[in-house]
């Protein structure tokens, strides 16, 4: 058996998605979506329910009153910053382990993950794109192939960092060299396995090489430009550091300049911290939803 | 502003904590994104994961009052509102604000010993991504129109930094995935 039917292996061990995530990116995925869809899949999912009612009652909105229902939340939130938070708290469990071979230690990756949602919601608004909460979703995704990587990566550590610092591959191309595959490959399989929408599936499998794909995709283009900002920014930097090749091509394409890379880097720093304190804030009592 | 008046042994928006004996010798400070820190007590000052993002250290041997900035972008003329709300955010700002919050502890600007790291950049990078160049060229006007030198630097390159200044002794540790050394 050779290393890459190893790695592919790994891939159904792992735990999937929660069903209710599932559905909601697939709502997302879907322009026609209405906020009645949404709540249809989040109210039978009783500990969601309750996750979303605690973060709505919780200082980072500083509403006036006590939100109670899910339907209240929708009015007084409005559904985009609240699928928001409510995809960033639900792959919390998912993405929040160490990934030893990443260097990344436990809450790292989410960490990481969650700043390049923030940025790519961001660059979806700067470069016009429709769909941001497509774009925060993808963003929060394109990490999961560390996930089953990790492993194998650490086990042939050296031989990668060798071929990133003497011949100066970037550091998915060292993964391919040595284990046959990166995780931006492997991170698409498993969202593939996760039955998320191929638009998600395209983005994570050209994180790193947007300007493969012709024609381009203007969705992929925002993950790759939110990646490279949250790697420039030093959120959760691993053994990778920024050892990534960055497409100027890109910022070209959108007609962005190295300004709004800064404006959508100190933005995103901003509300990271204001997400990173609510994640560490005591629950917030609620009453039982009605 | 920062230090101009105060005349408490330490400037911090950083989280300050003690380390394993609790002692004040064995203080930590942990200066995050965007954020300073300045003191006169034997603690160490760290920052960890340093992209394009530039840590500076300053020390007065004499006085042993000792600080550091991890800045994230050149100018705060980006957005004045974030440059008030949170200096430390940008060189301009920042970086004035650390050397101020010194003098108020009775650093001399002539004695201060200045060291630099960070500033990285990703692959293939022709400009438009290098935050990092930027915040480099930026700190060095600052410095040369302030007339105060850099006594040593270690930046640039694909690689995430972590810097330890330990105000005991004024020793600067650049920490990366290949081991450690004294800037």
């Amino acid at each position: 058996m050779t290393n890459i039917d190893h790695i592919l292996d790994q891939i159904d061990t792992l735990p999937a998605l929660p069903t209710t995530s599932v559905k909601i990116v697939s709502i997302i995925g879907n322009p026609n979506a209405s906020v009645g869809e949404i709540v249809e899949a989040i109210k039978y999912d009783q500990a969601l329910t309750g996750e979303v009612l605690r973060l709505c009652n919780s200082a980072y909105f500083g509403l006036s009153r006590q939100i109670t229902s899910l339907n209240d939340a929708m009015v007084c939130l409005g559904t985009l910053k609240l699928l928001q938070l409510v995809m960033a708290v639900h792959t919390n469990g998912i993405l929040n382990q160490p990934q030893a071979g990443y260097g990344l230690e436990g809450g790292m990756l989410w960490r990481q993950s969650v700043a390049t949602a923030i940025a790519a919601a961001e660059f979806a608004k700067a470069a016009r794109y429709p769909n941001v909460n497509l774009a925060f979703t993808a963003g929060l995704l394109q990490g999961i192939g560390k996930l089953v990587l990790s492993s194998y990566v650490a086990k042939s550590a050296n031989e990668i960092l060798r071929l990133v610092d003497e011949e100066h591959k970037s550091f998915d191309d060292a993964e391919k060299a040595v284990l046959g595959s990166t995780h931006s490959e492997i991170g698409a399989l498993v969202a593939e396995r996760w039955k998320l929408p191929e638009v998600i599936v395209r983005s994570i499998r050209h994180q790193h090489d947007p300007s493969a794909l012709s024609p381009p995709d203007t969705l992929v283009d925002i993950v790759h430009l939110a990646l490279c900002t949250v790697l420039l920014m030093g959120i959760s930097l691993g053994t990778d550091g920024l050892c990534y090749r960055a497409d100027e091509s890109v910022m070209a394409r959108h007609g962005l300049t190295h300004a709004d890379l800064e404006v959508v880097g100190m933005n995103m720093c901003t509300e990271l911290q204001r997400l990173a304190a609510l994640q560490e804030s005591p629950s917030v009592a609620v009453g039982a939803s009605s | 502003m920062i230090g101009a008046t105060d005349t408490q042994s330490e400037v911090s928006t950083a989280s300050a904590r003690a380390g394993g004996g609790a002692s004040a010798k064995s203080a930590q400070i942990t200066v995050d994104i965007a954020d300073l820190a300045v003191t006169n007590k034997p603690s160490k000052i760290i920052t960890h994961s340093l992209g394009s993002c530039i840590g500076v250290t300053i020390w007065d041997p004499e006085v042993r009052v000792g600080g550091m900035i991890h800045y994230m972008l050149p100018d705060g003329a980006l957005s004045p509102e974030k440059a008030k709300a949170k200096p430390a955010m940008f060189a301009t700002t920042g970086v004035p604000a650390l050397f101020r919050a010194a003098f108020a502890m009775g650093a001399v600007k002539k004695r201060l010993i200045v060291k630099v790291a960070g500033g990285s950049t990703l692959l293939d990078d022709n400009g438009t991504f290098n935050i990092g160049k930027r915040n480099y060229v930026m700190l060095r006007k600052l410095l040369w129109k302030n007339e105060i030198l850099i006594k040593s630097e270690d930046v640039g390159g694909a690689i995430s930094r972590t810097l330890v200044l330990d105000v005991a002794t004024g020793r600067v540790v650049i920490r990366n995935r290949n081991g450690e050394r004294e800037l």
